[in-house]
C-alpha cells in the first residue's frame, strides 16, 4: 500500500537522506549530502527490508514526532533519542510494526547525536539522482528542506518485517565518555605544515565547537605552524599562510581557515581558497556523525590503504549477515 | 610554476588531488579541464566524479573498483594523451548574460556591510582605483569588454568561477575581510583574479559591481531551460556580460518570473587553446577599453 507520514513535531533539522547521496555533481557545485553516520543509517534500512542506501530520516540532536496514516515497519538506529510509540518505549536497532494512526516520538539524544529512522519505502522525489536533502541548496528531501510541522512524507510500498534486530557486535559503538579516536590521512596539503605543527595536530586534543553543522565541524585546539611553502608563495595565493589558489575540497578535508581547522562534511562548499593538510577518511565519518559539541577528538594517522581497509570492514557489516531475530 | 610531471596527492580514502602547477596561469586550468573531458570520455571503472579548479583537479574514486596506484597510472596515461596545452580543444558554449552595472541592490548590500561590519565605500569605485581605471563607468566598460572563461562551477550550486579571456580586461582586487554575511542574489562579484555570480544569498568575499536578473540554476526546474539541466553553465563555457539599465532589468526579471525569458546561449563550439594563445600574444596587454 502507499500512504504518508505526518510531521507532528519536526525535531532539530530532521532531513530525508539517502546513501551515498548526490554523487557525480561536484561539477555543478553540489556536495554529496547523505547521512553522516552511514553505518547506523544502512543498518536501519536493512532492518526494515529497504535497500541499504534507501531514503530514510536523519534526526539531529532532537528527534521528530510523526503520525502514521497507514501501517508501516520502522526501525530506529544510532544515537538513543528515547523513541516512544504512543508513549511506549521502542528498542533501538530493531524493526517494529507501527499501526495506522499511531505516533512515533523521538526526544533529545541521550547518547550520540544522530538517530536514523528508517521507514519501509520513503518516496520523496529524487533530484540529480538522489533523495538526500541539501538544505543550503534548497533541493532534495521533502521540498528541499528539513521537516516542518504539518509536512507529509510520502511512503510507497515496503516489504519489511518486524521482529528483526542488529547483532550487537555489528553495531557502531557510540562513545559514552565524549572522546573519539578519529582516523586521518596525511594530505593533500600536509607539506604546508611544518613537522612540529603536524606533530602538534596529531598529539593534541581537539574540541568540537558549537559552531558546527553538516557543512563543517569547527575544531578548537592549539596553534598551527607552517613551512616555507605557506609563508613564501606567489601573491595570487592570498596573504594568510593558510590561503592557496582556489582548489576543489575533498569531503572530510581538515580545512584550515587561518588558525581554525574545519572538517568539511557532506553539505560543504565544494571549492575554496584554504589548504587541507589532513583528510578524515570515510571510515571515521560515523564517529563525526555521533559526536556533539564539546566532545574531544584524538586524531590517529593512518595510511590511505589502511583507511580503505577499515571502510571495507564497516561496509561488510552493513548487510543481512548483521541481522538476527529479535 | 607548471609541474612536469603533474603531482598526485591523496585526500583521504576516496579522493585524489591532481596538481598541474602552483600558480594561476590559465594554461593550468585548460589542462585540468582537458583531463576532466578525457576522464569523462574514458569512463574508467571506479572514477566517481571530478572537481576542477584553477590549477588542479580533484578526482573522486571508489577504492573497491580502482586502487590509488592504478588510478594514478591511468591519470598519467590520460595526461600524456592530452599533449601540449596548445593542442587542447575544449567543448565550450558562449552565454550572453544581461547585467546592470553599478546597480542599486548590490550597493545596498555593500552599504549594509559598511554599517554593520566594517566601514567601506562603494565597491565599483574601489575596484576601479585598485586597477588604475578612471572611474566605475570605465570599470563596467572593461568588465563587459571580454568573454569570461568559466574555470569551474563550484562552491554553491551553479556558481561560475570565471576569469577574463582578454588580458586587457583582467582585473585584480583584494577580497572582503571579514566576509559579508549575506549577498544579493545574482550579484556580480570580482575578487582576486576572478569574477563570480552569486547563486545563493549566502556569505561572500568578492567586491560587488553589478547584478544579473538571469538565474544560473533552479532547484525547482521551473523554466524550460532547467528541465534537462539543473545549472546553466559548465566549466569551459564562456560568459559575455551585456550591460543593461534598470528598466530593462525589470523587464527581464518579469520574463524570467513568468517563464518566457529566452536564454541566449550558443551551441557547443571547439575552443582552441592554441588559437587563443596566439591571439593573446598579438595583443597590447597593457591596453584598456
Amino acid at each position: 500500500m502507499t500512504g504518508s507520514v505526518e510531521v507532528l513535531k519536526p525535531g532539530l533539522e530532521t532531513c530525508v537522506q539517502d546513501y551515498p547521496g548526490r554523487k557525480g555533481a561536484f561539477g555543478m557545485g553540489f556536495p554529496p549530502s547523505g547521512p553522516l553516520d552511514a553505518w547506523s543509517f544502512r543498518l536501519a534500512n536493512i532492518l526494515v527490508g529497504n535497500a541499504a542506501g534507501a531514503a530514510a530520516l536523519e534526526c539531529q540532536f532532537i528527534g521528530p514526532a510523526l503520525k502514521f496514516t497507514a501501517s508501516a515497519v520502522v526501525s530506529v538506529c544510532g544515537g538513543d533519542m528515547a523513541a516512544k510509540l504512543d508513549g511506549a518505549p521502542v528498542a533501538l536497532w530493531q524493526s517494529i510494526a507501527v499501526n495506522a494512526g499511531q505516533a512515533l516520538e523521538l526526544g533529545s539524544a541521550l547518547t550520540g547525536a544522530r538517530t536514523y529512522l528508517a521507514i519501509a519505502g520513503v518516496d520523496t522525489p529524487p533530484f540529480l539522482g538522489s533523495r538526500s536533502t541539501f538544505v543550503l541548496g534548497e533541493c532534495g528531501g521533502l521540498d528541499g528542506a528539513a521537516l516542518k510541522v504539518g509536512g507529509e512524507i510520502p511512503v510507497g510500498v515496503g516489504n519489511g518485517a518486524p521482529g528483526r534486530k542488529v547483532i550487537e557486535k555489528c553495531r557502531p559503538a557510540i562513545s559514552q565518555n565524549h572522546r573519539w579516536q578519529i582516523e586521518v590521512c596525511a594530505g593533500p596539503n600536509d607539506d604546508w605544515i611544518d613537522a612540529a605543527g603536524q606533530k602538534r595536530f596529531l598529539e593534541s586534543e581537539w574540541k568540537l565547537s558549537p559552531k558546527s553543522n553538516r557543512v563543517g565541524f569547527r575544531l578548537e585546539g592549539p596553534e598551527w605552524t607552517f613551512t616555507d611553502k605557506a609563508t613564501n608563495k606567489a601573491p595570487e595565493n592570498g596573504s594568510d599562510p593558510s590561503n592557496t589558489i582556489d582548489h576543489g575540497y575533498p569531503i572530510g578535508a581538515i580545512n584550515l581557515c587561518g588558525q581554525t581547522p574545519i572538517i568539511l562534511l557532506h553539505d560543504t562548499l565544494t571549492l575554496g581558497g584554504f589548504i587541507n593538510p589532513f583528510t578524515v577518511p570515510s571510515c571515521a565519518f560515523w564517529k563525526l556523525g555521533q559526536s556533539r559539541p564539546g566532545d574531544i577528538y584524538d586524531f590517529e594517522l593512518v595510511s590511505v590503504a589502511e583507511a580503505q581497509a577499515r571502510k571495507r570492514a564497516i561496509n561488510a557489516l552493513c548487510g543481512e549477515d548483521s541481522i538476527e531475530a529479535a | 610554476m607548471k609541474f612536469e610531471p603533474a603531482k598526485f596527492l591523496p585526500g583521504g580514502d576516496h579522493f585524489m588531488l591532481v596538481q598541474f602547477g602552483d600558480d594561476a596561469s590559465i594554461d593550468l586550468n585548460f589542462m585540468a579541464l582537458g583531463l576532466t573531458a578525457a576522464l569523462k570520455a574514458a569512463a574508467l571503472p571506479g572514477v566517481v566524479d571530478t572537481n576542477p579548479s584553477y590549477n588542479s583537479l580533484v578526482v573522486e574514486y571508489e577504492s573497491d573498483d580502482i586502487s590509488y596506484a592504478d588510478l594514478q597510472t591511468q591519470l598519467e596515461r590520460l595526461i600524456g594523451g592530452l599533449g601540449s596545452v596548445e593542442e587542447l580543444e575544449l567543448d565550450s558554449r558562449l552565454a550572453y548574460l544581461p547585467v546592470m552595472y553599478l546597480d542599486p541592490w548590490t550597493r545596498e548590500c555593500v552599504a549594509d556591510y559598511s554599517e554593520k561590519i566594517t566601514r567601506r565605500g562603494d565597491d565599483p569605485d574601489f575596484v576601479a582605483r585598485e586597477n588604475g581605471l578612471e572611474d566605475a563607468k570605465q570599470l563596467a566598460r572593461v568588465h563587459s569588454g571580454t568573454e569570461h572563461w568559466v574555470v569551474a562551477v563550484c562552491s554553491t550550486p551553479g556558481l561560475p568561477l570565471m576569469r577574463a579571456l582578454d588580458p586587457r580586461c583582467a582585473l585584480t582586487s583584494p577580497k572582503y575581510n571579514p566576509p559579508r554575511t549575506w549577498t544579493t542574489l545574482g550579484a556580480i562579484g570580482v575578487g582576486g583574479l576572478s569574477t563570480s555570480i552569486y547563486t545563493t544569498p549566502g556569505p561572500g568575499g568578492y567586491n560587488l559591481i553589478g547584478r544579473t536578473p538571469v538565474p544560473l540554476w533552479d532547484p525547482r526546474q521551473r523554466h524550460p531551460i532547467f528541465k534537462h539541466r539543473v545549472v546553466l553553465l559548465d566549466a569551459a563555457d564562456r560568459v559575455k556580460f551585456v550591460p543593461i539599465g534598470e528598466e530593462e532589468f525589470g523587464y527581464i526579471e518579469a520574463r524570467v518570473a513568468d517563464g518566457s525569458y529566452e536564454f541566449n546561449i550558443t551551441a557547443y563550439q571547439r575552443f582552441s587553446v592554441g588559437a587563443y594563445k596566439k591571439w593573446v600574444a598579438s595583443l597590447n596587454a597593457d591596453g584598456r577599453f
